[in-house]
C-alpha cells in the first residue's frame, strides 16, 4: 500500500540512558509528547532532552507520568521558552502529580537560581502551572477529535500514571516508571484492559532481579539495627519525596516494635517533604488498602511517631554527626553536595558508621561511585579522606525488575515493544533476553531500543499485523 | 566598539546575544561563547550545530567568519558517539589563549560572553563531585 500511515517514535531523551525522559509520538498528523524530564547529571540547557529538533507548536499534548525530575522538570522550559504556546497543545498530569509538581519545581528553582543557568523564572513557573490540566486515573480524556488517552496507576510514586494513548484507533501504552509490587503505601501498576499495538516500557533494571519486599525490608532494618548496635551512625541519602516516605513507614514501624531503639533518634529534616505531607494525606484514597484502613481507624500512617522532622538550625549536620548513634535521611539522594554529602564526609573515616544507598543511582554521581567501595574519597574541599564507613545497597526505588517487567510485557501483548529509560548495556541485555523469549512465539514481536533522535518508523496494516520499517 | 551576533537555540522563542570586538567572529569562537554562556562545557553528550537564521544553511566550517549583527540558530544534537561530545574542546584553555585550538583566527582577539558576568571560570572546571546542586534539599531522581 502506498500511503500506509506510519507511527514515528522519537526519543528526545531516555533513549539508551536513564534521565530526561521525553518521547515524541507522531501519527496521522497528531503529535503527543510523553514526559519532559531533565538529566540529573547535568544542569541548565545541557540537562534538557534534545528539544531543538521538534517544532513544539505542532504538539497536540504533553502527558507527564509523574513528578520525578527526570520526567517532569523540563516542562516549564517547554511551555514558556519554546513556541509550544503558538500551537494548540495541552498539558496533562494526574491530580496528585500536579499538587506535588508545584513544590518540586519551587525547590528545583531555588537550587538552580544560584547558578547562571536557571532554565526558567518564578513567573514562568506560575504560568506553566496554571496551564496544566489535572486528570484522574481511568478517566477517558479527549484531546481533540481522534485523539484520546486514559491514565492508569503505575505504582512507583504517589500520582504516577501510565498512559494508554489512542490516535485514530492506533493504541500506544507508555509506562513511564512503574512497579508491579505493592509496597507500604502504593498499589502496584495496573494492567490496562485493552491490548495496545505498541508498548513503550522502562528498562531501568534490565535483566536484574530485585529481592522481594519482605526480604528487602528485613535486610534493611536488621542492617540499620546492627549499625546502631556497634555504636555507629546510619546515613540514608534519599530524595525528599517519593521513596523517603516508604523508608519512613518502614523505620517507624520497626522502631515501634523495638523499645531498645526508642532512645535512638531518626532525623528527617526536609521542608519540601513537610510541605508535601498535606498532599500525601489528601490522596490517601489513591493508596493501598493497608494505608486506607489505618487511616479509617484514625491512625494516620503519615504522622510518624519515632521520626523527628522538625527543621534543623544551620550547621545541624555537624552537631548530629558528633552526637550519639542515630539514623538520618538526608538529601540529595546522589550526594553531590548538601546535607547527605556533608554527613557522608563527616562519617566516612569511622568504621562503626554505615551508609545505605536506597535507590537507583544514576551514572556519574557520587552515590554511584561509592558503590565500588573505594578506600579513599575526595571531599568537596579537595582533601582525600579514608572511607571506613560500611557501604550497602538495598534498592527501594520501585521500578520493575526483569521478571516483573517480562511478565507485564507478556500480559500487554503488544506487537512492538520499545525499550526506554535504561543504560545502554542494561537495555541490550533486556532486549536479548526478550528476543530469546519470543523467538519461537507465534505472534511476531519486535523489540526496539532507539537512541536519542533515532526515529523509529512503524507501520500497521488495518488488521494491525505490525511490521517495522526503520530500525 | 563591541559587536554582536544574535543567536537562539532552535527550540527557543527568544534570541540572546554574544558580544565581541571586531567586524566578525569565527564559528569556533561563537560556539565557544555559546557553550560558556549557557554553561554547557561539562556535558559530553552533545555537539553544537550552527545555522544561518534566514536560510537555515549550516555553517559546517569552524573557521568561517560570521559577520557582526547576524542572526543565527543553534542546535544541540546528540554526539555521534555517546559520551564523545566536543563541547570541552571548544572551551579548552579558554582562560588563557583565546585562539587555542582555533585554526581560523578571528579578526580580533575575541569575545567575553556578555551574559556571564562573573566570567566563565565559575562554571566549568568543576568535576563530577561538585555539581550545580547546592541543595539543602534535592528534588528527586529516576
Ligand atoms: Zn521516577
Ligand atoms: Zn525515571
Amino acid at each position: 500500500m502506498a500511503d500506509v500511515p506510519t507511527l514515528s517514535v522519537t526519543m528526545l531523551g531516555a533513549g539508551q540512558e536513564v534521565g530526561r525522559s521525553c518521547c515524541v509520538l507522531q501519527y496521522r498528523g497528531k503529535t503527543v509528547v510523553c514526559d519532559t524530564g531533565v538529566h540529573p547529571a547535568y544542569s541548565g540547557i545541557a540537562s534538557l532532552p534534545f528539544v531543538d529538533e521538534l517544532d513544539w507548536s505542532t504538539v497536540d499534548a504533553v502527558l507527564i507520568t509523574h513528578f520525578h525530575l527526570d520526567h517532569a522538570a523540563a516542562l516549564i522550559y517547554i511551555t514558556e521558552k519554546t513556541n509550544f504556546r503558538d500551537g494548540k497543545g495541552k498539558v496533562y498530569m494526574s491530580h496528585p502529580t500536579k499538587a506535588l509538581y508545584k513544590f518540586m519545581m519551587q525547590d528545583f528553582l531555588r537550587m538552580s537560581s544560584s547558578g547562571s543557568d536557571a532554565l526558567f523564572s518564578p513567573i514562568d513557573m506560575a504560568m506553566c502551572l496554571s496551564f496544566i490540566t489535572p486528570v484522574s486515573a481511568h478517566q477517558l480524556i479527549t484531546i481533540s477529535p481522534g485523539l484520546t488517552f486514559t491514565p492508569y496507576h503505575a505504582g512507583h510514586v504517589l500520582g504516577a500514571c501510565m498512559f494508554l494513548i489512542d490516535i485514530a484507533g492506533l493504541r500506544i501504552l507508555y509506562t513511564g516508571d512503574y512497579s508491579r509490587e505493592e509496597d507500604r503505601h502504593l498499589i502496584k501498576a495496573e494492567l490496562p484492559p485493552v491490548r495496545p499495538d505498541v508498548l513503550i516500557v522502562e528498562s531501568t533494571y534490565g535483566v536484574q532481579s530485585l529481592e522481594g519486599r519482605e526480604d528487602k525490608e528485613a535486610r534493611f532494618t536488621s542492617l540499620v539495627h546492627s549499625i546502631i548496635r556497634r555504636g555507629g551512625h546510619v546515613l540514608l541519602p534519599s530524595f525528599a519525596l517519593g521513596r523517603a516516605q516508604e523508608l519512613l513507614l518502614i523505620l517507624d514501624e520497626y522502631w515501634k516494635k523495638h523499645p531498645d531503639l526508642h532512645t535512638v533518634p531518626i532525623y528527617y529534616a526536609s521542608s519540601l517533604a513537610r510541605k508535601c505531607m498535606a498532599v500525601y494525606q489528601t490522596y490517601i484514597h489513591t493508596m493501598n488498602s493497608n494505608i486506607r484502613s489505618r487511616f479509617a481507624k484514625r491512625d494516620n500512617p503519615f504522622v510518624f511517631k519515632h521520626i523527628s522532622s522538625m527543621s534543623q538550625p544551620k550547621g545541624w549536620e555537624k552537631k548530629i554527626a558528633e552526637g550519639p548513634p542515630c539514623v538520618v535521611l538526608a538529601s540529595p539522594g546522589f550526594m553531590q553536595v548538601g546535607a547527605s554529602r556533608e554527613l557522608f564526609e563527616l562519617w566516612a573515616p569511622d568504621s562503626r558508621n554505615g551508609l545505605i544507598i536506597t535507590g537507583y543511582s544514576v551514572e556519574g554521581t557520587p552515590a554511584r561511585d561509592i558503590l565500588t567501595e573505594p578506600e579513599d574519597f575526595v571531599t568537596l574541599k579537595g582533601n582525600t579522606i579514608p572511607r571506613k564507613i560500611s557501604v550497602d545497597y538495598i534498592s527501594f526505588s520501585a521500578h520493575v525488575d526483569y521478571s516483573q517487567n517480562a511478565e507485564f510485557i507478556d500480559l500487554v501483548k503488544a506487537q512492538h515493544i520499545v525499550l526506554v529509560h535504561g543504560e545502554a548495556t542494561a537495555m541490550s541485555r533486556l532486549r536479548a533476553a526478550l528476543t530469546a523469549k519470543y523467538k519461537d512465539s507465534d505472534d511476531e514481536v519486535k523489540i526496539h531500543t532507539p537512541r536519542n533522535l533515532e526515529t523509529l518508523n512503524l507501520t500497521f496494516r488495518s488488521e494491525r499485523v505490525a511490521k517495522a520499517i526503520g530500525t | 566598539m563591541a559587536s554582536s551576533v544574535f543567536y537562539k537555540f532552535r527550540s527557543q522563542r527568544e534570541e540572546s546575544r554574544i558580544t565581541f570586538n571586531g567586524t566578525g567572529i569565527s564559528v569556533f569562537d561563537l560556539k565557544r561563547e555559546i557553550i560558556l554562556a549557557n554553561n554547557l562545557g561539562k556535558a559530553n553528550d552533545f555537539d553544537l550545530y550552527v545555522y544561518d537564521a534566514a536560510t537555515n544553511q549550516e555553517f559546517p566550517d569552524d573557521a568561517q567568519i560570521i559577520q557582526r549583527s547576524s542572526s543565527i540558530v543553534v542546535k544541540r544534537l546528540p554526539s555521534a558517539k555517546p559520551g564523545r561530545g566536543k563541547a570541552a574542546m571548544y572551551i579548552a584553555n579558554a582562560n588563557n589563549n583565546n585562539n587555542n585550538n582555533n585554526n581560523s583566527a578571528a579578526p580580533e582577539p575575541s569575545a567575553r560572553p556578555a551574559s556571564s558576568q562573573n566570567g566563565p571560570s565559575s562554571s566549568y572546571y568543576k568535576g563530577v563531585m561538585s555539581k550545580r546542586f547546592d541543595g539543602k534539599e534535592d528534588p528527586a531522581p529516576a
